[in-house]
């Protein structure tokens, strides 16, 4: 436990050396936009102080958890049907396989076209982000139930239906929380830069979030230090997301071995 | 002596892998299985021993012939003849007390009872076995031995007129082994009169569990698996620790051996 | 166990079958196109916009003249260019960080805070940035692209040194083989495989990255060319383009599954998740 202090300190070491060069550097040969430490950390007290910032996070956050949420709606109970029936499969996975490359953004697009720049399009982006990291691990868990335990269950005279509710399922839980923190993870990236894209094309307007206010912050008013404490903010909130979505995966399965 | 309880009659078992030429597990078996009986089967690896048990537990059919328990066709697996796995099979995410009561809970063999009847055959069969105090605990935190109990309680709590094991100590170590094939006979009944005792299968590798535990031992040769001898065990229940060192025991030892000595080295070999 | 675990149990009545991969997955994907494709048309004769949903002949047709006039081959080859370009800079900074990282834990454990606090901070969330930095042009999607793969791969080739069997090493000691060799002869080969997956996975990464960097931040390549059409509300392009996107991930990932097969054939073959 002593080590535990030395430790920190030795992790620490680098940040704070480069935030010290960085420091120096704009200081001593930086151009007059570039962001500063100092300016930085000052930025940061405005735009929370300000209410800006959280409210902008909050924004973002929601639609994430909204998207999120319609995702895993979808993508569970398929993947759920996928796994377990070889028709089913057989059928949809095409489908998956072939849009799983596009990359949501590149559907964003289209999302405007048919949603308008508002929370409509960005849901939908996130949804559909999150939507196949959560399919595709739940078929594999689906697919992966030791078939020990189904003969098992068997030889216990279950049914089928009785099968994939106490033994499938369960099983197949672990897959599926790792789908669902991939998909939340993918869920944040895909809503910053969806924000991002619409605040750019959009004219800065309409859009709303942590992304939008970063290009705001680029485009009209040019202010570098907000950019540097946005994209602080969009770390920090993708942190504490794996942390949320961990902690509830852990909740809801008290048998994984540590 | 009545009917056999269980009885294999000139069974074959292919199978078509795809890709591959079919293999023939099992040739021109027949074996009956007596009530209450003790039955083991060794052999050499890959000798069938573990599609005949598949093929009583009905997780398997026949290709030729036919497998019967009291003379009713086994078309699939059933309650009535319990399965314990190999590698145990305990469910990861319930507790030994949720794996216990599984059967009873979701399959037709707790039909018709009431909470307070399950709670109560559970702690049974959990005393049963000795696992009193762990029930709230998750196979990860259990023992290998602990682990062989936990599927043995859930297996008597389902009453099976049956019970078919498949190598059911072979993950144990030598110490925890030899306590627990003490263990079994226990809790098989052999200290109890003969007819109050189940009817039990159990394929092994180790010759000498075979003769410490069986009542008669079915030995098979492979490729393909087919029934070389049968031979009785009468040394006297109940049996215990000295009966590993009387002379009756070790000549036993010593002539399945030799059936099929021959044929392990061969499996080495190739 | 090879009997009963290996075995494909037709018989046995359990709620999971194992699909039966290559049997008519040809045939099936085919087949689930087609339905596809017609219920596709079907729609949007019904919503009768096609600027809001084009046919798919129609979107066939934009896909061809785009590729006789080169528009397509031209914007494809920009993006896959700095796409190469991105991982190769994202590899050569990556694999040997990754493999002092995985070798010395000192050197591991002073460097490791700052890339946990780096990562989280996605490729897209520099874009603003790195527009000031770079401007609009080529810079910035290769920019984006090399941060957004370098992690992945980071990770990977630590995770591949560390997981590197011990006594692999141990062996290659006691025979007296000096450390610099081993670090060449064992420790590479078995990093191998790990390597392999993540530099699929920086793949996909970083071409999510570019189409996100290319639509805000740069004059060519398929995700300009999205926005282009977009923006000029010429809908069979805009999806004409979206499928090359999709066609080109799939290609560039058939192409480092098989590279990564050829490389490393001693990795069990196993479709990633």
């Amino acid at each position: 436990m002593n080590a535990r202090p030395f430790d920190f300190a030795r992790g620490a070491l680098l940040p704070i050396a480069l935030v010290t060069l960085w420091q120096a550097w704009v200081m001593l040969a930086g151009p007059s936009r570039a962001p500063v430490p100092t300016r930085v950390a000052l930025a940061a007290w405005d735009l929370v102080a300000s209410n800006e910032l959280p409210m902008a996070l909050l924004q973002s956050v929601g639609r994430v958890f909204g998207g999120f949420a319609v995702a895993a709606a979808l993508a569970v109970p398929l993947g759920l049907a996928m796994g377990t029936s070889a028709r089913v499969e057989r059928a949809l996975d095409p489908l998956v396989e072939s849009f799983r490359p596009i990359a949501a953004i590149a559907i964003l697009p289209l999302a405007i076209l048919w949603l308008g720049t508002g929370t409509a399009a960005a849901v939908a982006i996130v949804a559909y982000a999150a939507f196949f990291p959560i399919v595709i691990n739940t078929v594999a868990g689906a697919q992966r139930v030791p078939a020990t335990l189904l003969r098992a269950a068997a030889t216990m005279g279950l049914g089928r239906a009785a099968t994939l509710r106490t033994v499938v399922i369960p099983s197949a839980l672990p897959s599926i929380g790792t789908g669902l923190r991939i998909g939340m993870g993918v869920a944040w990236t895909a809503i910053v830069a969806a924000e991002l894209a619409v605040g750019a094309k959009a004219g800065g307007g309409g859009s709303g979030g942590v992304g939008q206010m970063m290009f705001v912050y680029y485009a009209y008013s040019i202010e570098l230090n907000r950019i540097v404490v946005c994209m602080i903010a969009v770390g920090l909130v993708a942190f504490a997301l794996d942390r949320l979505i961990r902690g509830a995966l852990a909740f809801a399965m008290p048998w994984t071995a540590r | 002596m009545s009917a056999p309880k269980l009885s294999i009659d000139r069974v074959g078992k292919r199978f078509d892998a795809a890709g591959h030429a079919s293999t023939v597990a099992v040739q021109d078996f027949t074996l009956d299985v007596h009530r209450g009986e003790f039955l083991a089967i060794v052999g050499p690896s890959g000798c069938g021993k573990t599609t005949v048990l598949n093929l009583l537990a009905g997780l398997e059919l026949p290709s030729e012939g036919s497998v019967a328990i009291d003379g009713r066709q086994i078309a699939g697996p059933a309650p009535e003849r319990g399965v314990m796995f190999q590698d145990y099979a305990l469910f990861p995410w319930q507790t030994v007390e949720g794996n216990v009561a599984f059967g009873l809970r979701y399959g037709p063999a707790g039909a018709g009872m009431s909470d307070a009847a399950r709670a109560d055959r559970v702690r049974k069969c959990i005393d049963l076995v000795g696992l009193a105090g762990s029930e709230h605990k998750y196979p990860h935190q259990l023992s290998g031995g602990m682990r062989q109990r936990t599927a043995l309680a859930r297996l008597m709590a389902m009453e099976p007129q049956v019970l078919l094991m498949d190598e059911p100590l072979a993950a144990l170590d030598a110490q925890t082994r030899i306590i627990l094939q003490g263990e079994l006979l226990r809790i098989w009944g052999q200290e109890r009169p003969a007819s109050e005792r189940r009817t039990v299968v159990f394929i092994t590798h180790a010759i000498d569990e075979a003769v410490f535990l069986a009542d008669r031992v079915a030995v098979m040769t492979s490729h393909p698996g087919r029934l070389k001898a049968l031979i009785d065990v009468t040394l006297p229940r109940p049996r215990d620790d000295a009966t590993r060192a009387t002379p009756a025991f070790q000549a036993l030892v010593q002539t399945i051996w030799a059936l099929i000595r021959d044929e392990a080295y061969r499996a080495i070999v190739t | 166990m090879a009997f009963t675990e290996d075995t494909v149990v037709r018989t046995v009545r359990t709620a999971a079958t194992r699909p039966a991969r290559r049997a008519g997955t040809a045939l099936s994907f085919v087949r689930t196109m087609l339905v596809f494709a017609v219920a596709w048309e079907l729609l949007s004769t019904w919503t009768a916009n096609p600027t809001l949903l084009p046919s798919p002949v129609a979107v066939l047709e934009a896909l061809r003249e785009l590729a006789l006039d080169g528009e397509l081959f031209r914007h494809a080859g920009v993006s896959l260019s700095r796409m190469v370009v991105s991982l190769a800079i994202a590899a050569g900074l990556a694999v040997p960080l990754g493999f002092a990282m995985g070798f010395s834990g000192s050197f591991d454990r002073i460097v490791d805070p700052t890339i946990e606090l780096l990562r989280p901070i996605s490729g897209i969330a520099w874009i603003p940035l790195a527009l000031f930095l770079f401007g609009i042009g080529n810079a910035l999607p290769v920019f984006i692209m090399t941060y957004a793969a370098f992690f992945p791969i980071l990770l990977g080739t630590v995770a591949g040194v560390r997981g590197t069997d011990a006594r692999l090493v141990d062996a290659a000691r006691t025979m007296g083989v000096p450390l610099s060799t081993i670090v060449i002869r064992v420790v590479a080969p078995a990093a191998l495989p790990s390597l392999m997956v993540a530099l699929r996975l920086g793949i996909a990464t970083a071409w999510t990255a570019v189409v996100a960097a290319e639509l805000i931040g740069a004059p060519s390549g398929v995700g300009y060319a999205v926005e282009w059409y977009r923006e000029l509300l010429m809908t069979p392009q805009v999806m004409a383009f979206i499928a090359t996107i999709g066609f080109l991930g799939y290609l560039t990932d058939r192409a480092a599954r098989s590279l990564s097969e050829r490389w490393s054939p001693w990795a069990p073959k196993r479709s990633e998740a």
